[in-house]
């Protein structure tokens, strides 16, 4: 039987997609002065603000540059406005309007995308890097939870913090494992210990904690003791609860629907060849682009070619712990 | 209404002092964006001068009219500007483009007291304009009117009551070849931002050389007007055209129109060696000679 920490409760699996609509209108009713710049994508909770505050909807069309520029704007006039669609267009088309009328000046936009490979219209829109593509950029923090309960509570806190936030959003994913309880603390830039282990350690972020959750639990049956850490905040990196992790286990995994060229994997690589060296194995998207799936029956398939699954994790670990051997890392 | 000859005199006075101060930046700093810096100074000066709604005191008033310089490599006008309007020390005019200088190389929102807009990036300024227009319209929206609108009191109201601020936006003419300067134009209609004003300082040279060769852009009022602007054409080193047409666009305010003054400049006016070359960047010597012939005629 696998122990979990505090907080955690694994149960059935829990779209996010719901919680995020919940939390909208949370938001939305919390803060009067939250705006939706739409560009013709929708937004999560956009029915919500079509019943009850159609004056503050913000229709700039299929014009993403321009919407990420308006959204920069009327945050510098007091509005909180919330910028939606798949990463490729929201982020990627206005890459260069985010950086200069949104981070430079710290404005108050969130963003928020469709992102991450799971087969949705294929390789147009299917994003492998989107973490990598925002990392980099200064001011920006980065989020991405890992079930229903902290996708809830991490869009109420991207909201209570002030200044720009890109959260990701793995909608076409199949759906998380409930994995929190509902008074689980979620805090921006900290990473929660879903469970100890001595043997190694997984640090994944979003749907994938769901996969290491399995490949723990695959683990377990074969006697190793794995621990879990949640990256939920991708910007900026908990940096001590990686030392502590990769101090404790010398053998880490990273975890992410994502490719592994500049992405979440190779910040902690970072974080670890300076602090605590580890031995390293990342878990992601090779350097390639997807393709699309049908949903439900194919994306295992897609989750398996691209070598995202619990069992590509679990072969990772045992990577992980060989070459610790190898390299002569001693645990503390 | 036209403007008194006197004030038209003021003005144009201000406007060599200004000059004046942009001659002292580049003395210091032997390098800038010396054309397109030159070609706005008037507009610029009518601005700031006359027809800005600003505090002297208070650079961040939430009332005061904006200006987004989407031209942020124009920055040395405004940056002549400001302290004569008192939001930033004289001493500021000899530290444009120095290292940890209020002044940064192009317009910086978050260093100068005064700038409402970090451009550099060209095609983004009209967004940003817009969006503070729509900014505006919302924030009125959202607030309970003063007064009750009947249909009685509505054409009355609608010509007397003005904005809590409006936004003006300076673009360069070859910066109109960004197409998210069109998607702007397209969303400043659709939301009918009549307290935008958009002045184009149209000096018909861009880097690379004339606009006209590197991509024509006319007919511009044509298209302006196609996009459902109002639109209006002046010489843009004419004080009188320039005050004069800018208080037209404020008493058209309610007529749900965004506005554009298409301004013809000329690159690196009132200073003929880079006048002559259509100078689009001064450097080192180049500026010397420029400075020399600059200290001569504003002093």
């Amino acid at each position: 039987m696998v122990k979990y920490n505090k907080y955690v409760q694994i149960g059935p699996p829990t779209a996010t997609m719901a919680a995020a609509e919940t939390a909208m209108v949370k938001v939305a009713q919390k803060y009067p002065n939250t705006v939706v710049v739409l560009e013709d994508m929708g937004m999560p909770g956009i029915n919500w603000f079509k019943e009850n505050a159609p004056e503050r909807i913000v229709e700039c069309g299929i014009a993403e540059a321009n919407g990420a520029v308006i959204a920069g704007a009327m945050a510098a006039e007091g509005f909180i406005p919330f910028i939606h669609s798949f990463s490729f267009a929201v982020v990627e088309r206005a890459y260069n309007q985010i950086r200069q009328s949104i981070l430079v000046d710290r404005f108050n936009v969130k963003i928020t995308a469709r992102d991450g490979v799971w087969g949705d219209l294929g390789i147009s829109h299917d994003i492998v890097e989107g973490i990598a593509c925002t990392r980099i950029l200064p001011n920006l923090v980065i989020l991405n939870p890992a079930d229903a309960v902290e996708a809830e509570k991490a869009y109420l806190a991207m909201v209570d913090y002030v200044g720009p936030v890109y959260f990701r959003m793995e909608y076409a994913a199949p759906a998380p494992f409930k994995i929190f309880t509902d008074d689980y603390p979620f805090e921006i830039g900290k990473a929660y210990q879903i469970k100890d282990g001595k043997d190694a350690t997984i640090i994944a972020t979003g749907y994938l904690v769901t996969e290491a959750i399995k490949a723990v639990e695959i683990l377990e049956k074969e006697g190793l003791d794995v621990g879990i850490l949640n990256m939920s905040t991708i910007k900026p990196l908990d940096e001590e609860a990686i030392i502590r992790v990769a101090e404790q286990t010398r053998a880490i995994v990273t975890a992410e629907n994502g490719t592994i060229v500049g992405g979440m994997g190779d910040g902690i690589a970072a974080v670890l060849a300076e602090n605590a060296p580890a031995a390293l194995v990342k878990v992601g998207v090779e350097d390639e682009f997807s393709q699309s799936a049908r949903l439900t029956a194919e994306v295992d398939e897609l989750k398996d070619f691209f070598g995202l699954g619990a069992k590509d994790i679990a072969i990772s670990v045992k990577e992980a712990i060989a070459k610790r051997e190898k390299f002569g890392l001693i645990r503390k | 209404m036209a403007h008194s000859r006197e004030i038209v005199t003021d003005l144009e006075d201000k406007a060599n002092l200004v000059r004046r101060n942009i001659v002292r930046i580049f003395e210091s700093s032997k390098q800038g964006h010396a054309g397109g810096t030159m070609s706005s100074v008037d507009i610029v000066t009518a601005l700031y001068f006359h027809h800005l709604k600003l505090d002297k005191k208070n650079c961040d008033w939430p009332e005061r009219d904006r200006v987004v310089l989407s031209k942020a490599h124009a920055a040395e006008a405004i940056y002549a500007v400001l302290p004569e309007i008192g939001y930033v020390s004289k001493d500021m005019l000899d530290k444009y483009y120095a290292f940890r200088s209020q002044f940064q190389g192009h317009a910086d929102r978050w260093c100068t007291p005064g700038i409402d807009y970090s451009g550099g990036s060209l095609g983004q300024g009209l967004s940003f304009a817009a969006g503070m227009a729509k900014a505006e319209k919302m924030h009125t929206a959202l607030k309970p009117p003063a007064v009750r609108v009947t249909a009685a009191n509505y054409p009355k109201l609608i010509l007397k009551y003005n904005p809590a601020y409006r936004v003006f936006c300076i673009v360069g003419d070859g910066e109109l070849n960004e197409g998210q300067n069109w998607e702007a134009i397209m969303f400043a209609a659709k939301y009918k931002l009549d307290n935008l004003i958009c002045i184009v300082d149209y000096n018909k040279y861009q880097l690379d050389g004339p606009v006209e060769m590197i991509m024509p852009i006319e007919p511009l009022a044509d298209k302006f007007k196609a996009f459902g602007w109002g639109t209006y054409e002046i010489n843009g080193h004419s004080m009188q055209e320039l005050v004069d047409t800018l208080e037209l666009t404020n008493n058209l305010y309610g007529d749900g129109k965004p506005k554009c003054i298409i301004a013809h400049t000329v690159k690196g006016h009132g200073i003929p060696v880079w006048e002559s070359v259509h100078l689009h960047y001064s450097r080192l010597e180049g500026t010397t000679i420029a400075v020399k012939e600059g200290r001569e005629i504003y002093g």
